[in-house]
């Protein structure tokens, strides 16, 4: 048959006349000049790909055909355009698996929550995870394999490694980022028995080596340490921010655990958490008595401590400045009474021979084993990365070694600056570098693979504590990036690889019983068993004594300034600087967002002529920091609550050639540090000079003045009154307009159903209502990101940050209170409290706000003319308005801006400059389960109770939110509501909020306080 | 107790050697003669600050309300500052001409016709604001009950919604007054106008006026009808413009005093402005017997109560702060005294307060260079005045984490510094075409307009001849024996 059909239709004059322009033109979904994906991945392949996919495919979202994923829950029997698949899968963070469900939409994954099965999770995710999603559509991730820089084909680099590594004689250094992953650790070792004058070395800026080597030291062993806070009475985190994703890699965990162990409603006594530290860290915040002390004195202190327990091998070299401190004798009685349920943990740079000390304590309490357990790693290195890591710069710099393979990582940028590792690098014949972006060190390699992100990617791994899980891919490379496995698999075997295979050989000796329904059991739970690492009861080996020695004399920190650096709470250690969500999230402490900045405390910024800055005031000055022999201008931030005499900086920041996000925001502060000063260096020089720079903060003023916004109080007041939260409390006054309410016969507080309808509520409808529970929010941010990712709200940018203009419909407000050196501090988010009576809706000319019948406050973006009165009246501040046309700013800004529209979910309106918008209690959430449960129960609007989650709720890593239907009795948000700790945020406007807050409770040693 | 009255005569209300036909003559040069080169300039210096407006307002309305310094927490700056300003100044116009003239204040005919224009033109500037400081201007329609196809009314219980209404209203009432007003003076100047293009122009603005009797009665009528509609409504707009802030329960707005303040505030610096405009206006076109000092003081009488008044409302919302215990009132008060805008609130205690306080000096209120400085000083003050409640209370409210700081863009600034140019080109243009002083009523108010009691010999009143009951020029004292 003629490939020309017999009858000839045609579409226009030029088509007839086959004009082979118009074909072309035909063929182009846009006209000439209109911007189209460059690399072949227009919209139109997308479909194309996707359509075929589907049909092939059947069932499944994977566009591979044959590698066949399977939905975690909720599946529909065949793809139902519109609405969403979830499958099981796992983010990887360092070596730290944490188990997510990710909401596809045809084959587009647009948002992850964590997986309930999941121990790592149960159910919650960190700001990482949130934020995941927008790393995956970053337009700016790297795109295509570079040799020297230049645009090259896979196959290229395929036919690269064929070459050259054909000969296994090679001297070969592997630089690799921490990966537990089995197939990974497997390819490793193949790695090492095929190269045999191959290097491995695990490179982390900022990982648990120290405190790996520390166990090591302690026990002749490198174990993890994994902390039972939920098991715990009394807590000790010594500069450790074991709460805070960027400072620990199972912070979820942790935070559930800890939340748990702060419960109130059991009935039992609370934990009680001690922080002594030198920043003022999200953990600190949370603590319940803070010791504000330089970094480089916690050992001193930490050693006083051992002694006052008499911990064999732990002394004080006699006595130091702590010997007879308070907070010795205290802690050490609060610990004695409460051996084998207490938990010591030290912040992980700390170095190695503190963290066996800390073990030794821990041991000596009978903690180790209860609260504290130690695991054996399957893939741990009996060797200290950070020494291979500097004897492979020196064989570098001795050229002794001709090729360096760089597992994803990005040393150039983040490794100790003393290593020098851009001169080491470029002495290297073959440098090989799979990353993300091309980056700094990308530009030094010879070859540069662009790595595909997790989502794109079949791998597996381990949990912090060792529960096994399989990454399934949620979409086919957007980029035809590669995994690590398949990297390495190709250099090992010369061929292209394909990580699918790679990874269900290594399972196949893993799932007993049959594999096919094992595996498919795996991918659909997300986790192959809860099973942990295996536990090991170690015993303090004679090493501890000896090491201890050395330093003992070294007592006495200077009394100079101390620079203390950090990884950053958002950007990590650099990792995720192009993630525009990440990046706009205030900080939990500062509220900063955009910069990164030297923290001190109001003294220190006292000596050093600084000002703090506030309402009005956005510029702060610009101070020179000398140290190691280099300098960094980096503006000044006053951090109450900062330890005096020490500067803490944040790393990630001051990047090039990274992308639009990352680029030029901030200051690079990894030149600070050196491979002997990784936490912590002293005596450093610092000048004021007098520069000013502008800070981008979300909230100019720190104190309640005197409102009780957020009622908080000691676990002893709670008992002798628990009603202390209620306004008659709070204020020591009646409520106003109480009086008139009782002798009218209302039940305060008054509802606008009972007016309308002359009943409650209306029956056949929900009523939605949100307790936010201060006692478990830590102020993390990560309802922030989760909000962001579900409700499409733009990035606007530093400048419009600046301007006061930030869009994000929940936000944590962190108040300080007390003396100004030493505040407590305390965190509120807060979302639109969807009043009764809300003030807004009275205002707007237009009706553009309205209420719904099951209680929202519903805003109509296409009905809103933008007078920004509703704003303005709003008590809470939480409406947010699109100054300019931000979204359209965000996602058609850069070179392919098809990309990031991917990240939207498609159920959420973008909005239009000129439109006010706002939380909707995520309304899109609520009515496709109010749909579904119509359908389900033939009428019924009334979805049972944990059915809607919002996405804050869902995402809270401390369970601090509860949202639900306030006409069931029995659901969760009504049992809050009737608990005797709730209370309404400026209850006395009347406004009537249907989102209410949980006081917080706080559990202070009474002698410290 | 006998009683025994004295006849005190008031002051001529319009000085130097009159006669009708002189008045005629002296206004109705301007319109008639040939265009000087200070207008010219004038104009040309109007125009560019006009343009500026539009260019502003045209790259406002393409680029978005971003382009001012609005954030989170201040969501009303320098427009609804403007706005608020230029209708308070909108005042005096409607007052004089409306409530003087029902109180048979014979003075204002001197100045009437002057101040409606200004109110016009102001009104014109002030109700630009609303309309471009929404954010989708382009659907800004949808505040007018229009039935439509949504089927959706504008929110009725909103003070913005009122406000269309109130302002509106205000608008057409003024602007009808000022026309009606303006009729026989246009039938002057046809009357006298050389060229057939004045002839024809002012001919038809003059709706066919002939000057008979039916004509005078019909617009006594008329003139006296929309003065009674004018009235309420000179009270109204800034009552309800005042609701804009009043009704919502912000600290600092939520208040009762607000209407009171509010109108009494604006009639303050209506009349400043109108001094300002005058004591320019007069010199140049040599119009100083018209608009003379009598007359300035009078204002300046008037200024010093209804400022006195609005400093005892500063007083009295600093009294209700305190006395309420209301903690966010409190904190609100307190913030405008020692907070981030500190600043603003002692330029408008010097302005508001301690400005009008110089005029309690019979000197200093016939004064002409004094009372021009302390007419700028008073629209100054009364400018920070709706500054510091739009922005302060807006930026400094009930949660203090979401508190900032707003300051204006240049943008802000352009878009009020334009509105000048809107203003004076319109106001410019009224004094170059239209009689700028009411010649019908002027005459009304000389001695020849009362042939009774009218000594041509003398040019005045004829006093032993004159009677307590018509004499609406003369007051009465009360002499106790």
């Amino acid at each position: 048959m003629s490939d020309e059909p017999n009858t000839t239709y045609w579409k226009s004059l030029n088509e007839l006349a086959q004009n082979e322009e118009y074909k072309k033109f035909a063929e182009r979904e846009f006209p000439e000049n209109a911007p189209e994906l460059s690399d072949g991945f227009s919209r139109r392949t997308f479909l194309r790909m996707m359509g075929a996919s589907v049909a092939l495919a059947g069932f499944a979202a994977c566009r591979r055909p044959v590698q066949k994923i399977l939905p975690y829950s909720k599946q529909p029997e065949n793809i139902v355009p519109g609405i969403p698949n979830y499958y099981a899968s796992a983010m990887p963070f360092q070596d730290a698996l944490t188990g997510l469900v990710i909401e596809n939409h045809e084959g587009r994954p647009t948002k992850v929550e964590g997986n309930e099965m999941h121990p790592a999770s149960l159910g919650s995710t960190s700001k990482f995870n949130q934020a995941a999603t927008l790393n995956m559509y970053d337009p700016e991730r790297s795109r295509e394999v570079r040799q020297n820089g230049d645009v090259a084909s896979y196959a290229a680099f395929v036919s690269f490694c064929n070459q050259h590594f054909s000969d296994t004689g090679r001297n070969i250094a592997f630089i690799s980022e921490a990966n537990s992953s089995p197939t990974f650790n497997d390819l490793k070792d193949r790695a090492l028995s095929q190269f045999p004058n191959a290097q491995w070395v695990t490179y982390e800026p900022f990982g648990e080596e120290n405190a790996l080597e520390g166990t090591n030291i302690a026990f002749g062993q490198r174990l993890r340490t994994v902390n039972h806070f939920d098991e715990a009475s009394v807590i000790v985190a010594l500069d450790d921010d074991f709460l805070n994703p960027a400072a620990h890699k199972n912070s979820v965990q942790n935070t559930k655990e800890f939340t748990q162990g702060r419960d109130l409603e059991t009935g039992d006594d609370i934990s009680r958490l001690y922080a002594v530290e030198s920043t003022f860290t999200v953990t600190g915040s949370n603590a319940d008595n803070r010791f504000r002390l330089k970094s480089s004195e916690i050992e001193q202190f930490v050693r006083a401590l051992g002694e006052e327990l008499s911990v064999s091998g732990i002394s004080a070299g006699g006595s130091n400045k702590f010997t007879n401190h308070e907070w010795i004798s205290e802690l050490a009685k609060d610990l004695q009474n409460n051996r084998s349920q207490s938990i010591l943990t030290l912040g992980n740079e700390h170095r190695p021979e503190l963290h066996a000390a800390v073990a030794a304590i821990n041991g000596a309490l009978n903690n180790a084993g209860s609260t504290v357990t130690y695991h054996e790693l399957p893939y741990a290195e009996n060797q200290s990365n950070r020494e291979v890591f500097s004897n492979i710069v020196d064989g570098l710099n001795d050229e002794t070694i001709d090729t360096v393979v760089i597992v994803g990582g990005n040393p150039v940028f983040n490794a100790p600056a003393d290593l020098d590792m851009a001169n080491a690098l470029n002495a290297a014949e073959h440098v090989i570098h799979l990353s993300d972006y091309y980056d700094e060190t990308s530009a030094l390699a010879q070859w540069h693979v662009n790595r595909a992100h997790f989502m794109e990617i079949w791998s597996d791994g381990y949990s912090y504590t060792g529960a096994a899980s399989i990454i399934q891919p949620q979409i086919e490379p957007l980029h035809a990036g590669k995994s690590a496995i398949e990297f390495l698999n190709t250099i090992i075997t010369g061929e292209k690889s394909d990580g699918y295979s790679l990874v269900q050989k290594t399972w196949q000796n893993r799932i007993s019983g049959g594999f096919q329904n094992g595996w498919e059991q795996i991918l659909h739970d997300g986790i192959a068993s809860e099973e942990t690492y295996p536990e090991v009861t170690p015993s303090l080996s004679g090493g501890l004594g000896a090491a201890m020695q050395n330093g003992a004399d070294q007592n006495e920190s200077g009394e100079g300034i101390e620079l203390v650096i950090r990884p950053d709470s958002k950007l990590f250690d650099g990792r995720y600087a192009n993630n525009g969500w990440l990046q706009e999230l205030p900080d939990p402490m500062t509220k900063i967002t955009w910069d990164n900045v030297a923290l001190m405390s109001p003294k220190t910024a006292e000596d050093l002529g600084v000002e703090a800055a506030g309402l009005g005031v956005a510029e702060v000055d610009l101070l020179t920091i000398r140290a190691n022999g280099t300098q960094v201008e980096i503006p000044a931030w006053v951090q109450p609550g900062h330890a005096d005499g020490s500067i803490t900086v944040t790393v990630g920041y001051g990047r090039k050639g990274i992308g639009n996000v990352a680029d030029a925001v901030g200051v690079d502060t990894y030149p600070l540090r050196t491979s002997q000063n990784m936490l912590f260096t002293e005596d450093i020089n610092v000048n004021n000079t007098g520069e000013l720079y502008e800070i981008a903060c979300t909230q100019d003023h720190n104190s309640m003045e005197g409102r009780s916004l957020l009622r908080q109080a000691t676990l002893q007041e709670y008992r002798e009154n628990p009603d202390f939260s209620q306004y008659e409390e709070a204020y020591n006054a009646e409520l106003p307009g109480e009086e008139w309410a009782n002798e009218h016969d209302a039940d305060a507080p008054l509802s606008i159903f009972d007016a309308i309808a002359g009943k409650d509520y209306p029956d056949y409808q929900p009523q939605w209502g949100m307790t936010i529970d201060l006692n478990s929010c830590i102020g993390c941010g990560t309802c922030t990101i989760a909000c962001q990712a579900e409700n499409n709200i733009p990035v606007i940018g530093k400048d419009e940050v600046k301007n006061g203009r930030e869009m994000h419909w929940i936000r944590t407000d962190r108040y300080f209170e007390g003396d100004k050196d030493n505040p407590n501090a305390m965190h509120q988010p807060v979302p639109c409290m969807h009043c009764e009576l809300a003030p807004c809706e009275q205002v707007c000319p237009v009706a553009a706000t309205t209420h719904s019948e099951d209680g929202m406050n519903q805003m109509t973006y296409n009905r809103c003319i933008g007078t920004r009165y509703c704003a303005n009246n709003c008590p809470y501040k939480v409406r947010r308005f699109n100054f300019f046309n931000y979204t359209d700013e965000f996602l058609t800004d850069g070179e392919d801006p098809e990309v990031i529209q991917m990240a939207m979910n498609p159920n959420v309106t973008v909005r239009f400059r000129g439109v006010m918008e706002k939380c909707t209690y995520c309304v899109q959430r609520v009515n496709s389960a109010k749909i579904k449960t119509q359908i389900e129960t033939d009428g019924s609007m009334k979805p049972p109770d944990g059915m809607v989650k919002t996405a804050c709720q869902q995402a809270c890593p401390s369970d601090a939110i509860y949202f639900g239907d306030l006409t069931d009795p029995e659901s969760e948000v009504s049992k809050t509501k009737r608990n005797n700790r709730n209370y309404l945020l400026l209850e006395e406007l009347n406004t009537r909020p249907r989102t209410s807050y949980m006081a917080k409770v706080t559990n202070p040693n009474p002698q410290l306080a | 107790m006998s009683k025994n009255y004295e006849y005190v005569p008031e002051p001529k209300l319009i000085k130097g050697d009159h006669t009708f036909g002189s008045i005629t003559n002296l206004i109705a040069k301007t319109p008639l003669s040939s265009t000087p080169k200070l207008w010219y300039l004038a104009f040309a210096v109007a125009n560019l600050l006009l343009i500026i407006l539009l260019g502003s307002v045209g790259y406002l309305i393409w680029d978005g309300i971003g382009i001012w310094g609005l954030n989170n927490p201040a969501g009303w700056g320098w427009a609804i500052i403007n706005f608020v300003w230029w209708v308070g100044i909108g005042h005096a116009g409607t007052l004089i001409s409306a409530i003087l003239f029902l109180f048979r204040q014979g003075w204002r005919t001197a100045i009437n016709r002057f101040a409606e224009a200004m109110t016009i033109f102001a009104v014109m500037c002030a109700g630009l604001f609303p309309a471009i400081h929404v954010g989708r201007i382009w659907v800004i329609y949808w505040v007018f009950p229009i039935p439509n196809q949504m089927g959706v009314w504008p929110n009725f219980s909103s003070p913005l919604l009122w406000d269309v209404f109130a302002v509106s209203t205000y608008f057409t009432v003024s602007l009808l007054f000022w026309y009606v007003g303006l009729v026989p003076d246009f039938a002057t100047l046809r009357d006298k106008a050389k060229s057939k293009a004045a002839k024809i122009t002012y001919g038809i603005a003059a709706l066919g006026w002939t000057g008979s009797f039916r004509n005078w009665w019909n617009y006594e009528k008329a003139y006296m009808i929309l003065a009674g509609l004018a009235t309420p409504l000179v009270l109204s707009v800034h009552t309800i413009v005042s609701f804009d802030f009043a009704v919502s329960l912000i600290p600092g707005w939520h208040s009762t005093i607000f209407p009171p303040y509010f109108v009494a505030g604006a009639i303050y610096s209506g009349f400043a402005m109108v001094l300002s405009l005058m004591l320019v206006a007069r010199k140049i076109y040599g119009l100083e017997e018209i608009m003379n000092i009598d007359i300035m003081e009078k204002m300046n009488l008037v200024m010093m109560v209804t400022g006195n008044l609005v400093a005892f409302a500063y007083l009295t919302e600093g009294f209700v702060a305190w006395y309420s215990g209301y903690i966010y009132e409190q904190g609100i008060f307190w913030l405008y005294v020692v907070g981030p805008y500190a600043w603003g609130f002692w330029i408008l205690m010097f302005c508001n307060v301690i400005t009008p306080q110089f005029l309690w000096s019979k000197s200093i209120r016939r004064n002409v260079t004094l009372t021009f400085i302390i007419s700028i000083i008073v629209n100054i003050g009364m400018w920070f005045e709706r500054f510091m409640i739009a922005v302060v209370s807006l930026s400094t409210d009930f949660m203090p984490s979401s508190w900032d700081y707003y300051s204006p863009t240049l943008w802000d600034i352009l878009i009020y510094v334009g509105t000048f140019g809107l203003f004076f080109t319109f106001f410019l243009l009224f004094l170059r075409f239209m009689p700028m002083v009411a010649i019908a009523e002027v005459k009304g108010v000389m001695p020849q307009a009362d042939p009774h009691n009218y000594d041509e010999e003398t040019n005045d009143f004829i006093e032993a001849r004159a009677e307590p009951t018509m004499a609406n020029q003369q007051t009465v004292q009360q002499k106790s024996e």
